[in-house]
């Protein structure tokens, strides 16, 4: 069922995806250098400056009708300069705060007046459809996708159009009779069909070897059944937990490419990924607001960060009166097994990607990989030990190669399959 | 060659008694109650069907249900602004310090987990004893105050520091006295802190008391010369070490510096250079110093004084009016060869006594300086701080009290209550004191007696700073936030006499940067990572003792005869430390009352040590109850037969019968500090005393009985002599078979295997209690101990043995003919798993839960095991221990596992067992894979030393090496090619991986 869903979510979610896309593109083809300078506004001004709130430097929206296009040219390519030439202007304008800006001598003419034609016209969300904009924000308040209801719904749809075929098909073949009655063709001969048809039913039930095979086919198909089920017991592939906050991976290492070390860097050096402590994600949600789509105020899902940290925007203090956050863990290894993702990661170079799933596409995390010990002897027998230049290796490598020629270093040749690898 | 001395157990084994014949046999200590089951009544049971059915019906349902449980949600919660140093599952070390000793803190995730030596500290040089090893579980001990205490109800500090002050002042305007009493302050800072406080308040006085009093070896020399200190012995300089009753391995002063010189003398690398220093003990128990000493005698404690006195007159020393020894021509023998060899080892000898009698160690002081210690192996110039108490000051300040002219008192660490030996007169004299505080962590035996209670941090969050020796010093730096509401004593001084600095950081910082900071160009961050300051030592002067020895001679004569005067079932009564409790300070330590007695292997519990031959004179059997009277006190205890202790002797540890120490340590054992005698302004750690037999017995929870060694060649020894003839004598290298059971498998990697030296081990436990904290051993108490229980993965096995020289004792009829037991040597011998290449238990287990590695490991997956104990039936050294109850959840065994405080102590990287599951030693395997882990994500290759097990890294005395075999460079290859190697039971072929290095006595024919 989990995985119909997974499916239904998927369709729909690229379906919805598609069609903002088409509403987006249809919506920038009438401000084209709006467009151009957006990407580039994104790209160098978002670290510092807002259209509508100021971050570090002021909020930008104006700016075109306080300054005219000549001086933000020269203020915007090499504003220190600038102000050094002593122009009035210039220097009143730098006392805005004690931090200068940063010279972008790459910007050419164009880019500028691309960058300021977008500040001009600000983001194109009022055109665009609210919902779909939401829904391509993705992590927002309602999860996208098929609801169970909507999966039972379906269902129900399905079942009741199957009835109704059922019926409209009784319904011809009376007419058929009726019609056939009124030709005066006997039906007698019918009946007795349907009299041999139950009669042969009962003959069935007393022959004794399809009843054997009757008998061995439900238990083989519930044995299996439950063979199965048993297997899957205290497996939580797909466990996906509503967590308090809907942080979006597919935004972040999907969209936006953050490594995952960025966040994860426990992953690296440290038998724990370790979740971020909440001062990692303030280096950018320190001015990330994602305020452009909530008509100019904070996402209510980054306001959980502040208000986790007490932390005030306006005033940029942190004050006294925090409170964890308190994630749901999705990957629970049982106590009695270690596992240390340094090893993993760093010594033998895998990819999050192949025990985590695409998590660069997820919206909320699942768990992907089932987790159990088959899974991990699968992987160790496969997997060939990353031993390039890595002289930890190379006794072990060397001696290997004497023995055997030509086979795979596995982890498992190497011991990955020994019980204190992982229980101890 | 084949070694035929006989070695034994203990008694039980020696004289095969019937009941000890009839244990061996069993697998169980109960037997099991098959016959309830298999009688008539039993078989003839019918289960009603009805009966059966239900009970088939509802275990269903309830299992059904149970089932129906829902996975539990598990959160996972990030630091809000996690600190720079700080990866989750990656341990920080913190350098502190314990008792002296600069120490290693491992912490994960912000708590102290275990405490390791520091490899720069000059006293241990990176190894640590077992009380070290466990005080880490005292910061969470759950018997601790939760918050300060006024007048018996909770209270903030504010309030105690409004009252102290208010208080404080009156007592100032009174003019009356105020006493500050502690055990020996070595700390700088805490000294100018009372300093200050004495400044604001002028009637302040520091009264420093020790629970066991160095104070007559401090009078003494004061009186040789001028010099009121205990000094540094160099036991790493001496070639010929006489000890009369000083413990120095154990508990004598700084018996973790002492072990490391005293082997330094005696292990491998001296071997290889064909020296070894010899180590003759007199004493009167069998002590651990005693039971590594090439040759004992026992000695009773009036004979001590008498047979210094003789040994001076030998060494030429002019004296007048000596007497000899009465009864006992072996010990005076013994002087006489004793004092021979010390003439001809002259600068390289050292003769130290265990005694508090002035006279006494002003004898001893007398000897030495006739030998010429001073300058070589006694160094007075670079004197020790560990101990400084004055038992003469506190009987002074008890009679302060007695006659009113102390209005407050304030107790550091010292609880007079249960130590002072007239603890009645104590206790009286303190209820007319005003104003009685008390800086314990807990309600003891004084602080239940006091108006405030503010208790003190644990060393693990405090700051603060020591000084054990002469330039010497060390940094405490907290390693947790606190657990309870404590605060620094010393912040409490220091707020209470309105000094200009609270914070007792800042004025410890204060205080360095003024005087050891300066003097030796360091930094206060390159202080907090080192840990300490070693400031360059002064050259040791020589001394000569010049002083005159009638008055002398004569109290120890007449001390002598009080202690001998005997009677109807007279005795001398010895009081002594062991090794695990001590004092008792640390009574409510788990981990150190399951430790075994390096000696008796009793556990839980003191007792009377009594010789066997005595004790049959007097009619009195092992395990009989006893009464030991002396005309102020009596107590009621156990008996155990001690081959060794001297005749007419009873032996009783201190540190027992506390009766406020907490959940696991009140109410065990008995008191023996009443029996303290108060002689010449000293505390005296002997009396006479009579013994007769109480009604009923007490079965002692003792390990060492638990296994028979059948006879077989377990421990192997040779002497000195035999060794430089030949170096693999002893090794007793038994035919082995080559017929094998098992293939051959090929270990391409690493070869885990370990090397003990059984001549560097001294037995002192440092490692057991090292093991449990970092592998999450349960403590299983006193009543699962004597069911043979006990779950340690690494014992020290003691093994007994007659020793007579050349004459090797080679039938066990001979040693049931032997007269006395006396002259019983013994060999330490720790055991854990040997990680047999060809591992019996491995065969055996239906369920492949133990298994070898590539790496020579004998591993054990706890979650395969389901407990059918085959493997512990098979195992030759008996070193698999079985889970019979889910220590960590249940509340019979309320030790430490079970509470949600001292769990936090548990290792994260080493699961916690489960019931029903066998366990063993695992060689560190978390230690492994960390090491080579390292190594891995370093792009290097694993290095020799890179990984250290638990109990490798603390022993004292280096004797456990551990590393990789097919390394041919790494230390324990090469000792493991030594010729004195031996494998414990190589004849079965099982190819242990753990060599054992056969013990060599230095011993000479008399």
């Amino acid at each position: 069922m989990r995985s119909i869903s997974l499916f239904f979510r998927s369709v729909t979610k690229s379906l919805i995806l598609i069609s903002f896309l088409s509403v987006a593109t249809a919506n920038s083809a009438s401000a084209q250098d709006a467009a151009a300078g957006a990407a580039i506004f994104k790209q160098k001004c978002t670290a510092c400056h807002g259209i509508e709130k100021a971050v570090v430097g002021p909020a930008l929206k104006g700016v075109d009708t306080k300054y005219d296009e000549a001086f933000l040219l020269k203020w915007i390519k090499n504003s220190p300069a600038f102000i050094a030439s002593g122009d009035a202007q210039a220097v009143k304008a730098s006392q805005y705060s004690p931090a200068m800006m940063s010279a972008f001598p790459e910007l050419s003419d164009d880019d500028i007046k691309n960058i300021i034609a977008y500040v001009k016209v600000g983001d194109p969300k009022p055109a665009v459809d609210p919902n779909a904009a939401q829904a391509g924000a993705g992590g927002t308040a309602t999860p996208v996708g098929v609801s169970n209801f909507m999966l039972f719904g379906l269902l129900a749809v399905i079942i009741i159009a199957f009835l109704v075929v059922l019926v409209l098909n009784k319904v011809i073949q009376t007419l058929e009779r009726v019609m056939l009655q009124k030709k005066g063709v006997a039906i007698e001969e019918e009946i007795a069909v349907d009299k041999d048809r139950f009669a042969g039913l009962k003959k069935l039930s007393k022959n004794k070897k399809f009843i054997l095979f009757i008998v061995l086919l439900s238990v083989i198909f519930l044995g299996s059944a439950g063979w199965k089920g048993m297997w899957e017991t205290g497996v939580h592939t797909g466990y996906q937990p509503v967590q308090p906050i809907k942080f979006s991976h597919q935004l972040h290492a999907g969209v936006n490419k953050i490594d995952c070390q960025y966040c994860h860097s426990g992953a690296y050096s440290s038998k724990n990924a370790s979740i971020p402590s909440l001062n990692v994600c303030m280096n950018c949600h320190n001015y990330v607001t994602a305020s452009e789509k909530y008509a100019g105020k904070t996402s209510p899902e980054i306001m959980k960060i502040y208000t986790a940290l007490d932390y005030n925007q306006d005033t940029k203090q942190y004050g006294e009166n925090t409170k964890p956050v308190e994630w749901i863990r999705i990957h629970n290894l049982p106590d009695l097994a270690y596992f240390n993702h340094s090893q993993h990661v760093s010594v033998a170079g895998i990819e999050c990607q192949k025990c985590h799933g695409p998590i660069q596409t997820m919206e909320e995390v699942y768990q992907y990989s089932p987790l159990t010990m088959k899974w991990c002897i699968n992987c160790h027998r496969q997997t060939e030990v990353n031993h390039k230049d890595n002289p930890y290796y190379d006794k072990l490598i060397a001696a290997h190669d004497k023995l055997k020629k030509g086979e795979k270093v596995t982890a498992a040749v190497l011991g990955g399959l020994e019980c204190a690898k992982c229980h101890y | 060659m084949e070694s035929n001395k006989k070695y034994w157990k203990g008694l039980e084994e020696l004289q095969n008694t019937k009941d000890f014949a009839e244990k061996s046999k069993n697998e169980f200590a109960e037997p099991l109650p098959m016959e309830e089951v298999l009688n008539e009544a039993g078989l003839s049971t019918v289960a009603p069907r009805r009966d059966f059915l239900k009970a088939l019906g509802f275990g269903l349902g309830a299992v059904t249900l149970a089932a129906c449980q829902k996975v539990p949600v598990h959160k996972s919660i990030p630091y809000l602004v996690k600190p720079e140093e700080i990866v989750p599952g990656i341990p920080n070390y913190y350098t502190s310090t314990f008792n002296g000793h600069s120490v290693l803190v491992k912490t994960r995730e912000g708590r102290p987990i275990k405490i390791e030596g520091n490899p720069d500290c000059m006293l241990s040089k990176g190894s640590l004893d077992a009380k070290g090893q466990a005080s880490v579980l005292d910061l969470y001990d759950v018997s601790k105050l939760k918050g300060p205490v006024l007048n018996d109800a909770d209270a903030t500090w504010e309030n105690i520091d409004k009252f102290l002050k208010q208080e404080l002042l009156q007592v100032k305007t009174g003019g009356k006295k105020i006493r500050i009493v502690s055990s020996t302050v070595n700390s700088p800072s805490t000294k100018a802190a009372i300093a200050d406080f004495t400044a604001q308040y002028p009637n302040t006085k520091h009264v420093q008391v020790d629970a066991v009093s160095y104070t007559g070896m401090i009078k003494a020399n004061e009186n040789s010369f001028g010099k009121a200190v205990l000094p540094r012995y160099r036991f790493d300089k001496a070639d010929l070490i006489v000890s009369f009753g000083a413990d120095f391995l154990g508990t004598w002063i700084s018996p973790l510096e002492f072990s490391r010189q005293y082997v330094s003398k005696r292990n491998n690398t001296a071997l290889e250079g064909k020296k070894m220093s010899r180590h003759i003990q007199f004493e009167t128990g069998m002590s651990l110093t005693g039971s590594n000493a090439d040759a004992r005698l026992p000695l009773k404690p009036s004979e001590e004084g008498i047979a210094l006195l003789n040994l001076y007159a030998a060494l030429g020393g002019v004296l007048s009016g000596s007497k000899p020894l009465a009864n006992n021509p072996n010990a005076e023998k013994a002087i006489a060869l004793a004092a021979k060899e010390l003439s001809a080892a002259k600068g390289a000898s050292l003769v130290v006594s265990g005694s508090n009698d002035v006279s006494i160690q002003i004898v001893v002081n007398a000897i030495n300086a006739l030998l010429g210690s001073y300058g070589t192996t006694i160094d007075l110039d670079n004197p020790s701080y560990q101990f400084a108490g004055n038992d003469a000051e506190f009987v002074e300040f008890v009679n302060e009290m007695n006659r009113g002219e102390v209005d407050a008192v304030f107790f550091l660490n010292s609880n007079p209550a249960y130590e002072f030996n007239d603890a009645k007169a104590f206790t009286d004299a303190l209820s007319k004191v005003k104003l009685r505080v008390s800086f314990a962590d807990r309600k003891d035996e004084t602080a239940s007696l006091c108006q405030v209670i503010a208790p003190n941090h644990h060393y693990l969050e405090s700051w603060g700073d020591s000084n054990p020796v002469e330039g010497y010093y060390t940094i405490i730096q907290p390693a947790i936030n606190p657990v309870y509401n404590s605060r620094n004593a010393e912040q409490g001084l220091l707020i209470w006499s309105e000094n200009p600095v609270t914070d007792y950081y800042q004025y410890i910082q204060n205080n360095w940067s003024k005087s050891v900071l300066a003097q030796s160009g360091t930094t206060w961050k390159e202080l907090l990572q080192k840990g300490s300051v070693t400031l360059p030592a002064k050259s040791a002067g020589v001394y000569s003792f010049s002083r005159e020895l009638n008055s002398v001679v004569q109290t120890i004569i007449a001390e002598s005869n009080s202690l001998a005067k005997g009677g109807e079932n007279g005795i001398e009564l010895h009081i002594y430390q062991n090794v695990a409790i001590g004092d008792g300070k640390a009574a409510n330590n788990p981990w150190l009352q399951e430790l075994p007695d390096p000696v008796s292997k009793v556990t839980w519990d003191n007792y009377a040590a009594i010789n066997p031959k005595f004790a049959e004179k007097l009619g009195i059997a092992e395990l009989d109850l006893v009464e030991i009277k002396t005309d102020k006190y009596s107590v009621t205890l156990p008996v155990l037969l001690q081959p060794g202790q001297a005749t007419g002797t009873v032996s009783v540890a201190l540190g027992y019968g506390r009766v406020k120490a907490g959940k696991a340590g009140s109410e065990v054992g008995k008191n023996a500090y009443p029996f303290l005698r108060l002689v010449n302004a000293t505390l005296q750690i002997s009396t006479s005393a009579s013994i007769s037999k109480a009604s009923g017995t007490y079965q002692l929870a003792q390990t060492q009985t638990h296994h028979t060694i059948e006879g077989r060649n377990i421990v192997r020894e040779t002497t000195l002599k035999n060794f430089l003839k030949d170096p693999t004598a002893g090794t007793g290298h038994a035919h082995v078979n080559k017929y094998d059971l098992w293939n051959e498998y090929e270990q391409p990697g690493h070869n885990w295997v370990m090397a003990i030296d059984l001549n560097a081990c001294t037995g002192c436990g440092a490692c057991i209690v090292a093991c449990n904290a970092e592998n999450n051993i349960p403590v299983v108490g006193r009543d699962e101990v004597r069911r043979r229980r006990e779950m340690h993965w690494i014992r020290i096995d003691r093994y007994y043995s007659i020793n007579d020289g050349d004459n090797r004792i080679t039938k066990e009829e001979e040693i049931d003919k032997l007269e006395n037991l006396d002259n019983v040597s013994v060999v330490h011998q720790p055991m854990m798993c040997q990680h047999c290449d060809h591992a019996p238990c491995e065969t055996v287990c239906p369920v492949l839960a133990t298994v070898h590695s590539s790496e020579g490991l004998n591993q054990m997956a706890y979650n395969r095991c389901i407990g059918t104990r085959y493997c512990a039936n098979n195992c030759p050294y008996k070193v698999r221990r079985f889970n019979w109850f889910n220590y960590w959840n249940d509340s019979r065994f309320d030790n430490y596992m079970n509470n949600e405080y001292t769990q936090l102590v548990l290792n994260p990287d080493v699961t916690t067992r489960s019931r029903g599951v066998m366990e063993k030693c695992s060689m560190c395997v978390q230690r492994i894979q960390a090491g080579k882990l390292a190594a891995k994500l370093d792009k290097r290759k694993l290095k020799d030393g890179d990984i250290k097990v638990a109990c490798q890294q603390t022993c004292p005395t280096n004797a456990i090496i551990f590393g990789d075999g097919n390394d041919p460079e790494s230390e324990v290859s090469k000792a493991l090619k030594s010729e004195r190697t031996y494998y414990v039971l190589e004849e079965i072929n099982v190819k242990p991986g753990v060599g054992y290095q056969t013990k060599v006595r230095n011993t000479v024919e008399v």
